[in-house]
């Protein structure tokens, strides 16, 4: 394959990866320090870093805090859960460790929209939640609907998959053969635990709290939904700046403050990664 | 299964097997419910689905969604397939550029790139609609497809193409008979994957649709803001089944034509975690 | 494919080639002639540029320099998939999404051979490996030996006018590779196509082929028989790399064509026979094989006095090291029947004039032709 043809080749990845993703994150990374004008709603472009600043006022820090304190929290719940799962499966005969990750992926293959919506018919008051609630002798309703906890949980129902595979695959190489020499030079299941499956396991996590975290920070379904227009996060902050307001300077300002918070975790993570490989 | 073993484990799995089945049994069973509030059980009925399927913004979404989805999957096939061939024969910098892209298409949250797209179109007068979408699928969906690709493409042996060049064949028949043979399990899977992706999103869609007919999942959007009937419970149900029975094909084809025969390794989509 | 050359074009000729990858040189000018119907192998140790110009012959890659011809004909930047040449590749390179039969006929189809045809001729090359019944599998169920038949049968089934094959029984465990060499000869005789086998295993080659070409850092060092090359070598390479040998240094006093005198260090004078074109004063080693060093009592006066070392039962061969003050270590071999000598006895070592050769030792010759 000769020089020029193999170029060729990577046209359509270039074509897609600058025109439509690199140069539009350019392009509102440079009107972040851009204005609007009031009036006629012409957006310009002039070094300001008055968008950053409008930051400042409390609606914004606090709902951009709430997202990072919602995702956080939701990401460390499912980081627990995912992996008691993948814990349980990873334990399991060949087969049973097939049916199990079907079983668990089905639901994550059906439509995203439908699944979230489904827990707002959940999660109502009078809905099958509350009434079990109260079964159990609440008091009241479970009032959860709109509110970050609804919005919690829907945001940890969708995401789990996605922190259950990374860290099944890590365990999955464990020896069986450990847990047996383990036992062997005098560790109880406790201590077995913590020095052959922790230390498989992490790779494997902190690839999940990556894949699940950064976009969940994002998120703009959910809280759409089971946030009822009350709560609001970064997302729909952002979606709200772009398609009703028309702040596009100050939307951008907002999308770039996602994006390096994101970064930063990011890079965080990767750190501990190389560290966390103990093959 | 040996649940004894694990006293802790065991019951949390299947509890959380249960809460990740939950709303879809939810959607079914209400699907079928006479009660409108949802609160009880009412009695069976087939209302919803006559309406649902009655609904006009329903076809109309439904079709949308259809000629996106098929026009981003095939989009982003070529981008994947052309990539992964190209990558080949990369420098190492090259890749880790081209790897980066593929990382980044992936975990940027979905509504940070729409915004971006959708201000770059309004900067540059692109009319926003059923083009703009696909434009904006393909992005991430190319990146998808990309990873399913090239996991395959790493496990073909660079001879086989030289080999089809000894037995006679150019090029172009090297390449059609050899690698694109070898590569259709992966490419069809991650095709498949792409149409789901494409037919279940939601906010690419709605930034980029400008005054065009609405993809399916924004009509369903629109009703779930308006607190419309259990009819959602309906189309829902149907779109459930829908992208189930794609993705289970995806995975099938995958997994049985995608075997290689590498001692000991079964062709798993779960490679592309390792 | 057939070929209407006259009887004289050599299947394969390699004219001054040479090739470059940047900076490093794989293959300095070489030239080198396959004959039609010979079984003829390249041997050298790893990066010797053996495999290169495999690949030279095949197309897949261009000599710097030179030219390659196969037939008589010109094939010079010719692309591999015009040649009328097959290459059996290392790691055998079956297509995973085809069957067996579907492998074999690969060539055939794209050269557009009918249906009846194909079916005949490649059920032909399968009963040619022995793989009879197993037309419908796919590589991967098959083993690393069944592979390899795949591989041999979807190269010839092209009736090519060489075969190359490129250390094909590598992966495969001693026993296999023995009766695949075996079967590989017979195949070879057989059906009579031109074989041009690398390997970097002289035993291998030495059992199948009619003649040898042994490579060094991309240089061709010698080409000849099996015999030649083990008892007539060229350079000290070349002996060092097709056996062991004993060498004994030494100065050329007279003599030529054919034997020499020689003063050999340590041992005196002695009549050797050598290569034609050796002048008086020109330094040369005098190779003798372990197996036509003699051992014999320690009174005998005519040989060289050395101690036992050590005695290896091999079996079919016992080794004996031994260790002389004027010669250094020395290495015999003899008959598992013969006794055995007792370490740290004297004995007195001698050879047959005949079984001796001598290799210059001033410079490296370039290509000794037999």
């Amino acid at each position: 394959m000769r020089g020029l043809e193999r170029q060729a080749l990577l046209l359509p990845t270039l074509v897609i990866t600058t025109f439509f993703f690199v140069v539009p994150l350019g392009l509102i990374a440079l009107y972040s320090f851009g204005s609007i004008n009031q009036v006629n709603f012409d957006v310009y472009f002039g070094w300001t870093t008055q968008n950053y600043r409008d930051f400042t006022s409390a609606l914004y820090v606090h709902t951009l805090a709430r997202s990072v304190v919602l995702s956080l929290s939701t990401t460390l719940s499912c980081a627990v859960l995912g992996f008691i799962f993948a814990y349980f499966i990873s334990r399991q005969p060949p087969r049973a460790q097939q049916l199990l990750l079907v079983a668990v992926i089905i639901p994550f293959w059906t439509s995203f929209i439908v699944r979230t919506y489904a827990w707002v018919d959940l999660l109502q008051n009078l809905g099958p939640v509350d009434r079990f609630a109260r079964a159990l002798g609440l008091h009241g309703h479970i009032d959860i609907l709109y509110t970050p906890y609804s919005i919690g949980i829907g945001i940890l129902y969708s995401y789990l998959p996605l922190m259950i595979l990374p860290i099944y695959v890590s365990l999955e190489r464990i020896d069986p053969a450990l847990y047996d020499a383990a036992a062997d030079l005098g560790a109880t299941p406790f201590r077995q635990f913590r020095r052959v499956v922790l230390p498989h396991a992490v790779p494997g996590l902190i690839a999940g709290i990556i894949i699940v975290g950064v976009p969940a920070l994002g998120e703009y379904v959910i809280p759409e939904i089971l946030g009822g227009g009350k709560t609001l996060m970064a997302g729909n902050l952002l979606a709200n700046q772009f398609l009703e307001t028309g702040n596009y300077p100050f939307g951008s300002a907002l999308a770039v403050t996602v994006m390096v918070v994101l970064m930063a975790l990011l890079f965080l993570l990767r750190k501990a990664q190389p560290a966390a490989e103990v093959q | 299964m040996n649940i004894r073993r694990h006293p802790v484990a065991a019951p949390l799995s299947l509890l959380i097997l249960l809460f990740m089945w939950l709303p879809l049994i939810v959607v079914a069973v209400n699907s079928f419910n006479t009660d409108t509030i949802m609160a009880g059980w009412g009695g069976f009925t087939g209302h919803w689905y006559s309406l649902a399927w009655n609904n006009q913004d329903v076809r109309t979404g439904l079709k949308t969604t259809l000629i996106i989805a098929v026009a981003s999957s095939v989009l982003s096939l070529i981008v994947a397939v052309t990539g992964a061939l190209w990558w080949r024969n990369a420098s190492p910098k090259a890749r880790a550029v081209y790897d980066g892209l593929i990382f980044a298409r992936i975990i940027l949250p979905e509504v940070v790139f729409a915004t971006a797209l959708f201000f770059l179109f309004l900067k540059v007068h692109f009319s926003l609609g059923l083009t703009a979408i696909v434009i904006g699928h393909t992005v991430w969906n190319s990146a998808y497809a990309a990873i399913i690709v090239q996991a395959r493409m790493a496990g073909l042996d660079p001879a086989l193409e030289e080999a089809a060049a000894d037995l006679g064949a150019t090029p172009w028949r090297a390449f059609r008979r050899v690698t694109l043979a070898a590569l259709m399990p992966a490419i069809i899977a991650a095709g498949l994957l792409a149409f789901t992706f494409s037919f279940d999103d939601v906010v690419t869609s709605v930034f980029l649709q400008g005054a065009s007919d609405s993809p399916l999942p924004v009509v369903i959007l629109g009703m779930i803001r308006f607190r419309i009937t259990p009819e959602i419970n309906a189309i829902g149900l149907m779109v459930m089944l829908f992208t189930v029975t794609i993705m289970s094909l995806a995975v099938i084809i995958y997994a049985t034509a995608g075997s290689l025969g590498r001692a000991g390794r079964r062709g798993s989509m779960l490679d592309m975690y390792r | 494919m057939t070929t209407t050359t006259t009887t004289a074009a050599p299947a394969v000729d390699l004219a001054g080639v040479e090739k470059r990858f940047g900076d490093f040189v794989a293959v300095r000018h070489l030239d080198l002639q396959i004959q039609p119907g010979e079984f003829f192998s390249i041997i050298g140790p790893s990066g010797c540029g053996k495999t290169t110009t495999l690949r030279m012959v095949a197309g897949f890659e261009d000599p710097t320099a030179g030219r390659v011809s196969v037939g008589g004909r010109d094939m010079t930047g010719v692309r591999p998939y015009r040649r009328p040449v097959n290459t059996v590749f290392q790691s055998y390179a079956l297509f995973p999404h085809l069957d067996v039969f579907e492998n074999v006929a690969f060539g055939l189809r794209e050269a557009r051979v009918g249906k009846a045809e194909v079916r005949e001729r490649v059920a032909e090359a399968i009963r040619l490996v022995q793989l009879e019944g197993r037309e419908g599998s796919r590589p991967r169920k098959l083993s690393g030996g069944q592979q390899q038949r795949v591989a041999l049968a979807r190269a010839l089934v092209n009736r090519p006018e060489v075969l190359l094959l490129d250390e094909p029984l590598g992966a495969l465990d001693l026993k296999l590779r023995t009766e695949m060499q075996n079967e590989l000869k017979d195949l070879q005789r057989g059906v009579g196509v031109t074989f041009c086998y690398v390997t970097h295993d002289q035993g291998e080659a030495f059992s199948m082929s009619d003649r040898v070409a042994v490579m060094n850092l991309g240089l061709l060092e010698q080409v000849g028989t099996p015999e030649d090359v083990y008892h007539r070598p060229a350079s000290l390479f070349v002996a060092d790399f097709v056996g062991k040998a004993n060498r004994f240094h030494g100065r050329v006093e007279s003599g030529g064509p054919g034997t020499y005198t020689v003063a050999i260090e340590g041992i005196g004078q002695r009549r050797v026979p050598g290569p034609d074109g050796l002048a008086p004063g020109a330094e040369v080693a005098v190779v003798v094989r372990p197996e036509n060093l003699r051992l014999a009592p320690a009174q005998d006066g005519d040989g060289v006095g050395a101690s036992v070392v050590d005695a290896a039962f091999l079996g079919a061969v016992r080794t004996v090291r031994l260790q002389s003050s004027r010669l250094g270590e020395l290495t015999a071999a003899a008959g598992g029947a013969a006794g055995a000598p007792v370490p740290g006895s004297t004995v007195s070592l001698t050879w047959d004039a005949d079984h001796a050769w001598l290799v210059p030792t001033a410079e490296t010759p370039r290509i000794a032709a037999t």
